[in-house]
């Protein structure tokens, strides 16, 4: 019986984890691209307030539909619609929802509380856990060794400069 | 010329008090500016601002450490790390390595996942930097972490925090504090206010966009996808404004969707061909 009701309940959730689809609505004008790199092909052009339809995603790239032509757009282009989540307990659907079922991602749990101003406030001193957390520490050397393990290649990049032009 | 004089002496006295770079002086600063005085002032005023400026770098890394020390202890006090040992070391690789591609990769940076279903990040000076358990857990990937991870570092980086201290009243009594050896953490203590309570205040907007740009950059040196930080600023930007697990989050930064605006104009086209790695397979999923 019970494995019933968990079975309809899971029907339920993948039958609206189908209908979720992600949406977005453009808020920069820029050309939809045939494939997902900036010197692609320029298919067509999306204005500011176009409405997409998400398909998948790659890095930064956005596979989308529009009424103006299906391609990739660049993910800052675009603001997420769609799955708006309610204050409360919708981790669980939305990990569903996104594929991600069973990964452990539980964002409202009884029990553990929040971490609020007049908490930090009247926080006291804890020696214990701090020890605990410098027992923690990976040096530099460990680090990228763990680098290494996942194969993460360096690069270089100059930081960003701020977009705001002229201070005055 | 008279006005200009009184002016002059204001500004002066104004630096010599306040022995600090804030942007409260900045913007008192332009206001002076504009009801009319000129060139002059804006010259004697760099001059001022820089052996101010000096006068902040001349607090030593070790009195930062204790400073950053001290408001981890703190924070810990309230909210206790989360007790998982994998999950924490596996965070501090993560975090190291990031950190190692910032302009302090000597520091012994400190990482950790503390109890708590908010959705929240914090920084203190010195490299001790902390995510809550609600924010892990909406992370998807390495390289996620590696964003987040790196905002902070940003902070920690370019010293944000200090320069609130500096900005609150207490600089004075930092000052006098730190110029000695900083003894018990009584002292230290009144530097910092109450318990954590600096890690709930509110940074300048600017510094928040700075940490980001930071972060994407981190990641990508450290070869991360340097669009995972913005991914995650996406899902925070759709939890409802009322919900209370992003009530400190949204109250002491600026909205997610206002900082995928300033990211996406600062990075234009600039990473939008960098492909680096996500490392899902590897991603260190929490235990509920």
């Amino acid at each position: 019986m019970n494995l019933i009701r968990l079975g309809a309940a899971l029907f339920a959730l993948l039958a609206m984890s189908a209908l979720a689809a992600e949406t977005g609505s453009v808020i920069r004008a820029h050309g939809i691209k045939a494939e997902p790199f900036r010197d692609a092909k320029t298919i067509a052009t999306l204005s500011v307030g176009d409405k997409v339809e998400i398909v998948k995603k790659d890095g930064g790239w956005l596979q989308i539909k529009s009424p103006k032509g299906k391609g990739w757009v660049h993910m800052l282009n675009v603001r997420k619609e769609g799955v708006r989540k309610d204050a409360g307990d919708m981790g669980g659907l939305l990990g569903l929802a996104s594929g991600r079922a069973g990964t452990g991602k539980v964002v409202a749990t009884t029990g553990i509380r929040g971490l609020d101003e007049v908490e930090l406030k009247s926080a006291k001193y804890n020696e214990t856990e701090l020890n605990l957390v410098e027992s923690y520490a990976v040096n530099r050397a460990d680090a990228q060794l763990f680098a290494i393990r996942g194969q993460l290649v360096t690069r270089k990049f100059d930081y960003l400069p701020s977009p705001e032009v002229s201070p005055e | 010329m008279k006005a200009i004089m009184k002016y002059l002496l204001v500004a002066a006295l104004t630096l010599a008090c306040s022995a600090a770079w804030s942007f409260d002086f900045e913007e008192e600063f332009k206001k002076a500016i504009k009801d009319g005085v000129q060139q002059k002032i804006e010259e004697k005023s760099d001059a001022a601002t820089s052996s101010a400026l000096m006068g902040f770098v001349g607090i030593s890394q070790e009195q930062e450490i204790t400073i950053g020390r001290q408001i981890a202890g703190n924070l810990l006090g309230a909210s206790a790390l989360v007790k998982d040992r994998s999950l924490q070391i596996y965070v501090n690789n993560v975090g190291r390595w990031v950190a190692s591609q910032g302009e302090r990769p000597e520091l012994a940076w400190h990482f950790g996942v503390i109890e708590s279903s908010d959705v929240n990040a914090f920084a203190a000076p010195g490299g001790y930097i902390f995510l809550t358990r609600g924010l892990y857990s909406l992370l998807q990937n390495e390289a996620e972490l590696a964003g987040v991870l790196g905002h902070e570092i940003g902070h920690v980086i370019r010293k944000h925090h200090l320069k609130i201290l500096q900005q609150s009243s207490l600089v004075d009594l930092g000052g006098r504090l730190l110029s000695k050896q900083i003894g018990g953490s009584d002292k230290v203590q009144k530097l910092i206010g109450n318990g954590a309570e600096i890690v709930a205040r509110s940074l300048d907007k600017n510094a928040e966009f700075e940490a980001d740009r930071i972060a994407v950059v981190l990641a990508a040196r450290a070869g991360y996808g340097a669009f995972a930080l913005p991914e995650v600023l996406q899902q925070i930007g759709h939890f409802a404004k009322d919900d209370g697990s992003v009530a400190l989050l949204f109250k002491t930064h600026p909205h997610p969707d206002d900082r995928l605006e300033k990211l996406g104009l600062a990075m234009s086209d600039r990473l939008e061909d960098v492909k680096g790695k996500t490392l899902v397979a590897r991603f260190y999923r929490i235990k509920p």
